[in-house]
């Protein structure tokens, strides 16, 4: 057996994306299908998803920063 | 036609130095062991984790290129305002008309978009930090600056504390004591659970909206700013020690592509990132003026 090496923060930052990364795709998605459903309301669908994509990745954000600390 | 062309050769340009600036920022590429260490501490990265020496001193105060590079995006954006809107017109030129759209932005659609319509009161805050957001974040493209200030934790936490400073004050000044109350003690959960969701609520409002907020752009410009210089500054060194490696060194073609792709990208982080700090900050102030929303 080889000794395995690398940063365990590595590991810990890729776990931290995995939630976000599903978060992400649902609220865009279901941005989209209120976009297509109701056009005329696009605008404050878009400005609500920004806010739920920001909102959702800060804790991806929060890992890449925990993968300088450690 | 002609005035266009001209902007977009000239934009193409200065996009191209800064690729340059960005791709020999590895330090005396050839006597890197590039079996070894592929990265020799770009100084570009450096500055992101460190304080460069200091060009030079006040008193107890070191300006460093970074403190040098904030009191520049601070200087720019009121330059900007003052040209801009120093003999208010009818008409406006080229570039006020950018200005005023950026200002009408922020005000009609960030500030009384979310706030409501007394959310006029806040626009002039929130315009100060979205142009100075927005010009910290554009020298991350600009040649020879090539640094996001806003990716030294200091800008963005300062800005995330007024922020903070001014949601509570706000709080407190429109709704008294209840609005602590109503964060801590909310009405509308089952009591048995009542005080589960208040700590919850208690933590999230005061202490991890700061952090998450700084945090947020933080982490957005030094991602982008360390793919940027890992990126092209690999795939230039694949190029430059063609000579030792041979064919070898059409492996930093794709390092390289896919780093001209992410400068690309960073334009679009860099608008949306200054447009979410702003929206957010206005979320924060709208949940201080009306807390039962």
């Amino acid at each position: 057996m080889e000794e395995i090496k690398g940063a365990l923060a590595l590991i810990g930052y890729g776990l931290a994306a995995i939630g976000p990364g599903v978060g992400i795709g649902i609220v865009v998605g279901n941005a989209i299908q209120a976009m297509a459903r109701q056009p005329e309301a696009a605008g404050m669908a878009r400005t609500t998803m920004f806010l739920g994509i920001a909102f959702t990745e800060a804790l991806a954000l929060i890992g890449f920063v925990l993968f300088f600390i450690a | 036609m002609k005035w266009r062309s001209r902007v977009l050769l000239l934009g193409l340009a200065v996009m191209a130095i800064a690729v340059a600036i960005y791709s020999t920022s590895i330090p005396e590429a050839h006597e890197c062991d590039t079996a070894k260490e592929i990265i020799c501490a770009p100084t570009n990265v450096v500055e992101l984790f460190e304080h460069k020496e200091a060009l030079f001193s006040m008193g107890p105060f070191d300006v460093t290129r970074t403190v040098f590079l904030i009191f520049l995006a601070t200087l720019i954006v009121v330059a900007a305002l003052y040209f801009a809107f120093r003999t208010p017109k009818i008409v406006p030129g080229k570039f006020g008309v950018v200005m005023e759209s950026m200002v009408s932005f922020v005000r009609d659609d960030v500030a009384k978009g979310t706030i409501g319509p007394d959310g006029g009161r806040y626009a002039p805050y929130l315009l100060a930090v979205f142009l100075l957001v927005l010009v910290g974040n554009l020298f991350e493209l600009l040649p020879l600056i090539n640094f996001p200030i806003t990716s030294r934790m200091a800008i963005p936490a300062m800005l995330a504390v007024f922020t903070w400073v001014i949601f509570v004050f706000v709080g407190f000044a429109k709704n008294g004591f209840a609005y602590v109350w109503g964060i801590i003690w909310p009405k509308s959960v089952p009591l048995g659970l009542r005080w589960l969701v208040g700590l919850i609520e208690f933590v999230s409002t005061f202490l991890l909206r700061p952090i998450t907020l700084a945090v947020r752009l933080f982490a957005n410009l030094v991602a982008g700013h360390l793919m940027l210089t890992l990126l092209l500054a690999s795939g230039w060194l694949f190029f430059s020690s063609a000579g030792e490696i041979g064919a070898r060194a059409l492996i930093g073609v794709p390092w390289f592509a896919f780093g001209l792709l992410i400068f690309a990208f960073e334009f679009v982080v860099i608008v949306l990132q200054a447009y979410i700090f702003t929206l957010l900050s206005a979320v924060y102030i709208q949940t201080s003026v009306h807390p039962e929303h």
